[in-house]
This record gives C-alpha cells, sequence and structure tokens, in this order.
C-alpha cells in the first residue's frame, strides 16, 4: 500500500467517526481526557489579532530556558500544595509560543550582550557588545563607528511612544542596556578605556537617554556606576544622579520610601538605583521593590507619558541568571516566580486588544533533571520513588549505583562541582596556590577528583544549598539550549515554531506598525 | 582514582554533614547567615554571642593574601573576590576570619567550620585592608 492512500483512507475514516465517537471512549469519563477536550475547544475559538500593537511590553528573564523553567514551575505548584507539574505559571496560559535558538554569531553559547541586541535590534551580533553589529571587535572603540545599530526602544519614541526599562540586575548591565546603549563592550559600565573616543560609557549613555527621552523609566540596581562618592565606580568624577534630578527633572528613588514618593503621573522621568549593584535575589528582597511592582510603576508612568500614543517595556528578571551561574536553584526558582508575578502584572495592567506582550528568555543555563522521580517530588530536594500502587511518590529516595540519594536537578558545571584538588585541604600556602583560584596558575593545574556526598532531604532543600555539578568552576555556565517565547496580542500568532532570537524584534516591529 | 587520594579527599566531602547544627545544640556550628537580619544588620543570635567563642560553618572564599591571618568564611561556595567583577558577584552571607595561625587554604567548594571569638564591629583587617562590620578573632579552623 503507498503511503498517501493509506492517509487519505485514514483522514476519512476519523471524518466520519467524529466527537460523538470520542465520547464512546473508555477514557471519556476521565478528567484528563475532558481537560484535553477543553484545551482543544479553545484552540478552536482562538483568533488571531491583527490589530496594530498600541503597546509592547518585552519580559526577559535572563537564563530562565525551557529547563529552568520547567523548575520553577514545579516549585510555584509546590509552593501552592500541589504535585508542581501542574501548575501554569502566568506566561504559561498565554496563547502562543515558539522555540527560540540564541546564539550569538561567534558563540554556539551565547551571553546576555549579543541575545540583547538581538531581541531589540532585529539582528545576531557577537557575544559581549550591545547596540553594534558583528564587525565590532568586543573591546575595540574603534570599530564602532558605522556598525551601531537601532533598537525598538528607538522606533516606539520615534513613533510618539514612551519607553522604559526595569531589570533586577544593574540597569546598566547587558540586558537593560541593549534598550538604549551601543557599545564594544559590555563592561564598560561606567568608564571606557584610555582613548576611547567613539562612545561613552553604559550609565553616561543611559543619562544621555532620558535626555534625549529614548528612556523615560528606568528602574533596576547599578547605583555605583552613576557616581564617584563613597562606592561609586565612576573614573570621570561625575555625579549623574544629581545631574538626572538637577538637570533632567528626575524622580529618583533608591529605597521603598522614595520608591512609594515617585508619581508615575507627574510626566518627569523616573530613575531608580536600588542598590550598588544588582539588587537583591527575591529570597532576600528587603527594603527594595519587587519586580512586579516596578512593573507596575513603569507600566503607569508610561501610559501617562506615552498617552494615545502608548508605550514600549523591557523588563528584565536578571538574577534567575545569576543564581543559575551560583548552581544555588533554590533562589533561581524563587527570582523566578517574581518574574512570573511581573508578567502577571503586565497582563493585568493592560489590554490584550492592544497590547503585545511578549515573554522570553535570553539563554538557558547548564541546568538538567534526573529522573525517574514519582509525583510531587521537591523540585529543589531528592528525586524519591515513583509508587506504582499511587500518585505521589514513595517517599524514599531513590539512590545511584553509588548507593546514596541524587535531587532532582543538578548542574553540568559550577561551584556545586563534587570534584575538589586532590590536594584539598593541604595545599601549600604559596602566593601562586593562596591568592588565585587553584587551577587558574600557570602549571599549577591539580588533578580533581572526588565522589558524592551523603545528601538528606533538609540539607538538598536549603536555601543555600548548591545542587550537584559535575565540571568544577567558579560560575555555572550558559547553555547555548533553545528558549521558549510566549506571547499573547497584537500579532503574537507570528510566533510559531523554531526562530531565530532576533525575529522577536521583527515580531514586535511588525505589530507596533502594522495597518490598522 | 588512588586509593590515596580517596582517603584524603573523603573527609572533606563529608564535610558539610559534620558541621550541621543538631538542634537545641548551643555548641553546634551556626550558619553565617545566622549572623544577619534580614535588613543586614545583626541578628539577635549574633548579639547574643558577642564577645563569645563560637563555631560557624560554611566556605573558605580564596584567601586574599597569601601567607595571611585572615580569611573570608561564605554562606555558600564562592570563588570570586570582593573586588573582582564578575556576572557571580560577591554574596552577603560572609564573615570575615582572623586566625590564630597562617591560614592554610582550603578549596573553596569544601566545607569548614571556622571557632573564635564573635565580634561585632567595624574593623580594618591590617594584613589584607578588608574592611568589614563583624568578625571572628582567634580562630581556628577544621575540615
Amino acid at each position: 500500500m503507498s503511503l498517501k492512500p493509506y492517509l487519505a483512507a485514514s483522514a476519512l475514516a476519523l471524518a466520519a467517526t467524529g466527537a460523538t465517537a470520542q465520547t464512546d471512549l473508555p477514557q471519556a469519563s476521565s478528567e484528563w481526557f475532558a481537560a484535553a477536550q477543553d484545551t482543544v475547544a479553545q484552540a478552536l475559538q482562538r483568533q488571531p489579532n491583527t490589530g496594530r500593537a498600541l503597546n509592547v511590553v518585552l519580559m526577559i528573564s535572563d537564563g530562565n530556558g525551557v529547563g529552568t523553567n520547567y523548575a520553577s514551575r514545579l516549585f510555584q505548584g509546590q509552593q501552592t500544595g500541589g504535585f508542581g507539574d501542574e501548575f501554569v505559571q502566568s506566561h504559561e496560559s498565554f496563547p502562543h509560543l515558539a522555540l527560540v535558538k540564541t546564539y550569538n554569531v561567534n558563540a554556539q553559547t551565547p551571553d546576555s550582550a549579543g541575545t540583547g541586541t538581538a531581541m531589540m535590534a532585529g539582528v545576531k551580533t557577537k557575544a559581549g557588545i550591545i547596540g553594534v553589529n558583528e564587525n565590532v571587535v568586543r573591546g575595540d572603540c574603534a570599530t564602532l563607528d558605522g556598525n551601531t545599530v537601532t533598537p525598538i526602544s528607538r522606533i516606539a519614541v520615534d513613533m510618539g511612544k514612551a519607553s522604559g526599562i526595569v531589570s533586577t540586575a544593574r540597569i546598566t548591565h547587558a540586558t537593560p542596556a541593549s534598550a538604549y546603549a551601543q557599545t564594544v563592550d559590555r563592561n564598560f559600565e561606567a568608564h571606557v578605556p584610555e582613548g576611547c573616543e567613539s562612545q561613552t560609557d553604559i550609565a553616561q549613555q543611559l543619562i544621555e537617554a532620558m535626555e534625549s527621552g529614548l528612556i523615560h523609566v528606568a528602574m533596576g540596581g547599578g547605583m555605583r556606576n552613576f557616581h564617584a562618592g563613597e562606592g561609586g565606580r565612576r573614573e570621570d568624577g561625575r555625579d549623574l544622579i544629581a545631574y538626572a534630578q538637577d538637570e533632567l527633572g528626575a524622580q529618583f528613588a533608591s529605597d521603598m520610601a522614595s520608591f512609594k514618593a515617585v508619581d508615575p503621573a507627574s510626566g518627569a522621568p523616573i530613575l531608580g538605583l536600588f542598590e550598588s549593584s544588582h539588587m537583591m535575589y527575591e529570597a532576600d528582597r528587603e527594603d527594595e521593590p519587587s519586580l512586579a511592582e516596578m512593573t507596575a510603576a513603569a507600566i503607569a508612568a508610561l501610559q501617562a507619558a506615552g498617552g494615545d500614543n502608548g508605550f514600549f517595556l523591557q523588563v528584565e528578571a536578571g538574577r534567575v541568571d545569576h543564581a543559575n551561574h551560583g548552581g544555588n536553584l533554590a533562589r533561581v526558582v524563587r527570582d523566578q516566580q517574581a518574574f512570573a508575578d511581573a508578567v502577571a502584572m503586565a497582563d493585568e495592567m493592560t489590554d490584550d486588544a492592544d497590547t503585545l506582550i511578549v515573554v522570553t528568555a535570553d539563554h538557558e543555563h547548564a541546568i538538567a533533571f534526573n529522573g525517574y522521580c514519582g509525583r510531587g517530588s521537591d523540585i529543589l530536594g531528592l528525586c524519591m520513588g515513583i509508587d506504582g500502587a499511587g500518585v505521589a511518590h514513595t517517599g524514599e529516595p531513590n539512590t545511584a549505583e553509588d548507593g546514596l540519594a541524587y535531587t532532582v536537578a543538578g548542574y553540568l558545571n559550577g561551584a556545586g562541582s563534587i570534584l575538589v584538588p586532590e590536594a584539598a585541604g593541604e595545599a601549600d600556602t604559596s602566593a601562586t596556590n593562596a591568592s588565585v583560584e587553584v587551577g587558574a596558575a600557570e602549571g599549577a593545574v591539580p588533578v580533581f577528583s572526588g565522589s558524592r556526598p551523603a545528601l538528606s532531604q533538609e540539607q538538598a532543600t536549603d536555601i543555600d544549598y548548591l545542587q550537584q555539578a559535575l565540571i568544577p568552576m567558579s560560575s555555572e555556565t550558559h547553555s547555548g539550549e533553545d528558549v521558549a517565547v510566549y506571547a499573547k496580542g497584537p500579532w503574537a500568532h507570528l510566533f510559531d515554531g523554531t526562530l531565530e532570537q532576533n525575529v522577536i524584534f521583527h515580531v514586535m516591529h511588525h505589530a507596533m506598525t502594522a495597518d490598522r | 582514582m588512588h586509593r590515596r587520594h580517596l582517603l584524603m579527599t573523603l573527609p572533606f566531602l563529608a564535610a558539610p554533614a559534620l558541621v550541621r547544627a543538631a538542634p537545641g545544640d548551643a555548641d553546634a556550628p551556626i550558619k553565617v547567615r545566622d549572623l544577619y537580619t534580614r535588613a543586614r544588620g545583626f541578628s539577635d543570635l549574633a548579639q547574643a554571642r558577642d564577645g563569645r567563642r563560637i563555631s560557624v560553618s560554611g566556605y573558605m572564599a580564596p584567601p586574599l593574601k597569601a601567607q595571611s591571618r585572615f580569611f573570608v568564611l561564605t554562606g555558600r561556595p564562592m570563588a570570586v573576590c570582593p573586588f573582582c567583577e564578575s556576572d557571580a558577584e560577591w554574596i552577603e552571607d560572609i564573615l570575615p576570619v582572623q586566625t590564630k595561625r597562617i591560614v592554610d587554604p582550603v578549596y573553596y567548594t569544601v566545607g569548614i567550620a571556622a571557632r573564635g571569638v564573635l565580634n561585632l564591629g567595624s574593623f580594618t583587617d591590617p594584613e589584607t585592608g578588608f574592611v568589614g562590620q563583624m568578625r571572628l578573632t582567634d580562630a581556628s579552623f577544621d575540615n
């Protein structure tokens, strides 16, 4: 039998039996069956929104790839008393999504500078550079001229919209900087090298962006990059915070009291710098607004400033990435929960009819998951056995061939590595070994070895626990694995299939400029 | 792995279990984070133990200076120095430790317990220039 006639015959048979036959199936009374039918029914009702997007909100959870997002889903579900798997994060209820290929032009494993530029300007570029194309040589100021690109925030402002950025990282960090900066190196946050005449530092560029009207709202961490006082990093001695307040009339906030005192409707730009460096992890947050609170304030201010022309807002959960770098999943999932709350806030404050909300990550991390765990195994804890007679896990940890329990999640590399230098604890105290990371000095690389320690559920679920990792590294790495993009609102249906990351800009741009 | 190396490594890997505080045991090691409030002030526990000899579990950050009597105890393994720029920034749960003897470095992911006299108040370590608000003095450590 040839394939095509067989397929045609099968299709006919399916059409003939139809929905009525489905209800005759023995599984038809299952709640799983009914829920899936509801899902299909909702999908059949879905109509593409082809109107013009008045507002665009791009929400980036830095480092929240599909795997990290999975961990956060289970965490949030387990916090509410469920098994976790069944939980739906705010963005996971969005009707449209795609997978995203995140690599940079010169990096299989991307960094946030290259990915931020891809999303904000529509072209992939190299790792470590922001707002410039791939012709730039990282760190070489002479290669900047003629190689800058225009971010979606600029296009929005040129259309009369208001534009803003919110991040829990330093506001001069790569992702938020992609909304306003053009730099040959992401590390030029507070100063540029001597002789670099083609650009100013990133903090200076933010203030210039506020002055030009490119950025109306900027809230996050990174105060140190804006002043030269105690703890300040500015080598030019300037006080950019005072300048923003005195010359630009900006409202400035640095703690909860001053954050609450900000009047979003005043029309004055807003500069919020809540920490010297990054804002606190959500697990440790004190006297700082949450990401959802900053998102709400930013939307209110941008709605007031943009008026009938609308707004563009980029929101970043910057510390999901940092907690992953630290190999500390307990803080990863709590910051991602704060991000999901911010997504819900943005969704609540806007209208699907005229607002495109795009939720994505810039890259994934070297996180991975073990099996075979029973339902309800704590995503931060040990992988418990599957109960063949029931649903919930057995309560007994699975063990590996070393006879020891293991956690559900782990990392391929990082500070949680089970490998240590064989001379650990007996290292000599020469300057080489004592003053630098072990293994970093030429000719002083020790042999690493080790085995997994015994692990209790109490230890594994401690807020400071680092999941076991293999390759010893001081900072766990990104990975090149795909991330997802979730969307709702005008032209959200264009997010479909497996996309290059720079396509995100083009969907946002199409939505903003579509014929009415 | 050679057996000799296995024997050398195992005690360090087992250390986190050894240094875990037992409930109700006043002399058991406490965690670095227990010394701070959420607002980064001194906790009630820290104030109650000020001037007393305590044991604190954590990890040894790579020493800032060779042949010194100073190291920083961290709540989580942390390889970066506090003055370095990195995505993984210096964490807040730290306890400066001034030791009786020159520090014999322990790899930064190996759990240790530091024992010394808790001192609350600003100080500058004379050897390294490290400035802090809390420290252990006259300290020793084991793993």
